[in-house]
């Protein structure tokens, strides 16, 4: 294998692929990432067996070939070069050369033959849609799911495609996230399945603002293609989670006794600052609602309290009910809408934010003793 | 300030209890524990009794075909508990309030303050008078032994009173620590159990000094414990005494009539457990960010396994779902139980009780 590239190309290249390789692994060649040329370019691939990455960029392929490198070596060579060309040889020993202006090194390799082959899943795509609009389901969502390993379904992001829709929602089973857009399917019926936080991590790292991505899915993967209109193209493809997601539907409000319209901005500013009066032992925030009046109340024992008050337009009932701020600060972050509402029954009943986009939120109080 | 720390070990302690309250059974191997015709084991043997190989948590049944001549006594725990009270303050009065009681028979006593030198090792000298001394208290006004180390931290404290017992004093300098565990075995390391020392022995590691020298990366065996491991290896130790006495961890646990793998007899014990566990927190007000079950086999094998979650636990159905998912995770069911237990730990007060959607 011989090739020219641009230091910027596999810069970028090793930076879309290059957090999934593990840090310690009983198989060695999982510490290397595979190059191998495709129709003039080049193809960075890594993999921890659960999750496959790989990234095309472009290059002058003057022989083609594969080996697989060491990702921290080559990363750590290609950090340190100055900008401009590299040059890559191959010998029949599996050994790189790399030279770039003055500098010079040699790396050995391991063959692209004991790489984990990538799991193969083709056909045509389930659905193409924007990329911005699927990251912007991903933002509003996975910040939602369970990190407790014992409640493995809830560990990742559940898709969910149906009747000209996409829908993703999150639960940690105490709140939970929904969005939701409008796609072109290329099936008739459903199809769901759920994505390891994990993987959700590096889509949400790969997904750019501009151009379009493509969802494969087959019988326990799928495969998320990456096209933005210029930079890295990336592909992804991810184990899925075993399990049926619990019925999300019916933790859903139907109904709400009030309802309120809060500036996304102005609760989010007030809700930080009563935060730093929680602590980990005393983590609520007290939401008391009087007529046209939201006073957000925290305090802990010993250390103190903080006090904020709200004009809103609450005709309501008045209402004292307590959440973990963090909770609602976790989703109002994610939002970009201006104006948000927020709906409740009574103080151990769940609230329920919304916004005028294909959005809700429910969020379950806290019992205050 | 040089550190200066003891660490204090009552020899073969219940033992040493039954022998000085009975006379009868001076000079003669005494097996505190469960009678040998019951299902039980060994708490404690004397070292009359550990010359037939008699240990702590052996079989009863084991001990008794190992030392014919064993007298085995019933254990009287409240006595021992009043005993370790009063050593307790021994070491208080003699030495300072900087007391860290590991155990029942074991503590930790810094005593910098008061063994300050021109030299580490010089500060190291003067607390030995002063170890002398607890010894002496001890035996004179409770009439037991006890060995202790003299040494410039915890780890090596430990591993001198361990160096030579019954009634025993070893000091470990400061200048010569490393030297001092070169030859020792690696199980001598504070954290290094079978599994570790299996991992070191493959490596052809076998004695302290061989880890002292080993070149390679012990990261890539170890993981991020490999660097405290190192630092143990050199005799290097900062952690300090722990001297707060509030709850640290809830726990129960049951040893089985018969051993069994009898799914529901092992689920209504894990219910009855994590009842019990959770009554204790609420009594405290507590909830726990950890979860621990325990389980020992007939050959006396014994794992726990553990969770831990970022929201706290407190309710008895949570606890007894994260325990079973425990044990079903990581097969611990693979023959018949004779021990189950579950604990948790990592525990916190609770001022509001965050409630959960009803997810189905």
């Amino acid at each position: 294998m011989k090739l020219s590239i641009a230091k910027d190309q596999l810069s970028d290249g090793l930076q879309a692929i290059h957090t999934i390789v593990p840090s310690r692994t009983t198989l060695p060649i999982l510490s290397n990432a595979l190059v191998r040329t495709v129709e003039g370019q080049v193809e960075l691939t890594a993999t921890d067996l659960d999750v496959t990455i790989s990234a095309t960029v472009g290059a002058r392929v003057d022989v083609p070939g594969a080996l697989t490198l060491p990702v921290k070596k080559l990363a750590s060579i290609v950090r340190e070069l100055a900008v401009g060309e590299i040059e890559i040889e191959v010998d029949d020993k599996l050994c790189a050369a790399i030279s770039a202006g003055p500098s010079f090194f040699r790396i050995n390799g391991l063959s692209a033959d004991d790489f984990p082959p990538m799991p193969d899943i083709g056909g045509a795509p389930l659905v193409t849609m924007p990329q911005d609009r699927f990251k912007r389901l991903i933002q509003r969502t996975a910040f939602a799911a369970s990190n407790d390993e014992s409640r493995y379904v809830l560990n990742g992001l559940f898709f969910s495609f149906k009747e000209h829709k996409l829908t993703t929602v999150a639960t940690d089973g105490r709140r939970l996230a929904l969005a939701e857009d409008e796609v072109e399917l290329s099936l008739d019926g459903a199809c769901e399945f759920i994505v390891p936080s994990k993987s959700v991590a590096e889509i949400g790292r790969l997904v750019k603002g501009t151009g379009e991505v493509e969802i494969w899915v087959a019988q326990n993967q799928a495969a998320f293609n990456f096209k933005p209109e210029q930079g890295v193209r990336a592909r992804l493809v991810t184990k899925l989670v075993e399990g049926v997601y619990p019925s999300y539907q019916q933790v859903i409000p139907r109904e709400s006794k009030e309802r309120v319209t809060l500036v996304r901005e102005e609760f989010v500013q007030a809700l930080r600052r009563a935060e730093i009066m929680t602590s980990e032992k005393s983590n609520s925030v007290k939401l008391s609602f009087t007529r046209d009046n939201l006073l957000i109340t925290s305090n802990t024992q010993d250390v103190g309290e903080a006090r904020e008050s709200l004009a809103v337009n609450y005709k309501g009932t008045d209402m004292v009910i307590a959440f973990n701020p963090r909770f609602l600060l976790d989703a109002l972050e994610a939002l970009d809408d201006d104006e948000v509402y927020l709906e409740l029954t009574d103080e151990l009943s769940p609230g329920l934010l919304k916004t005028s986009s294909p959005f809700l939120y429910v969020i379950m109080p806290m019992r205050v003793n | 300030m040089f550190r200066v720390i003891l660490h204090i070990d009552m020899d073969a302690f219940y033992a040493s209890v039954e022998q000085r309250d009975q006379p009868s059974l001076r000079g003669r191997p005494v097996i505190v524990g469960a009678p040998p015709t019951q299902r039980g084991v060994v708490c404690a043997a004397s070292y009359e009794a550990r010359r037939y190989g008699v240990k702590s948590a052996m079989p009863s049944a084991t001990a008794a075909r190992l030392c014919p001549n064993g007298i085995f006594v019933r254990p009287r725990s409240e006595v021992y508990a009043a005993e370790s009270r009063q050593i307790m303050q021994i070491l208080r009065e003699h030495a300072g309030p900087l007391v860290q009681e590991v155990s029942i028979d074991e503590a930790y006593v810094d005593v910098s303050e008061r063994c300050q030198g021109q030299s580490h090792d010089e500060s190291i000298d003067l607390a030995v008078p002063l170890a002398a001394q607890l010894k002496k208290a001890i035996h004179t006004s409770r009439n037991l032994t006890a060995t202790v180390g003299v040494a410039p931290n915890k780890l090596l404290a430990k591993i001198a009173s361990d160096y030579r017992k019954p009634d025993g004093l070893t000091v470990i300098h400061e200048s010569t620590k490393a030297a001092f565990l070169r030859p020792l075995p690696l199980r001598s390391l504070h954290g290094v159990g079978p599994a570790t020392e299996q991992r070191l022995n493959s490596l052809g590691m076998h004695t302290i000094g061989d880890l002292q020298d080993y070149k390679g990366n012990l990261r890539n065996v170890l993981g991020s414990w490999a660097d405290e491991l190192r630092q143990f290896a050199f005799g290097e130790d900062s952690r300090p005494l722990d001297l707060s006495d509030e709850v640290k961890s809830i726990g129960a646990e049951n040893t089985f009539l018969r051993d069994t793998d009898d799914r529901p007899t092992l689920r209504a014990c894990l219910r009855a457990q994590a009842t019990e566990v959770a009554e204790r927190l609420n009594k405290h007000k507590l909830a726990a960010h950890t979860v621990q079950v325990k389980v020992r086999y007939g050959d006396f094998t014994t794992l726990t396994r553990q969770l831990s979650l970022d929201q706290p636990v407190s309710k008895p159905a949570e606890i007894y779902r994260i325990a079973c998912w425990l044990l079903a995770r990581n097969r611990l069911v693979n023959r018949p139980l004779r021990l189950l237990g579950l604990s948790v730990s990592g525990l916190a007060e609770i001022t509001a009780e965050q409630l959960w959607l009803p997810l189905r």
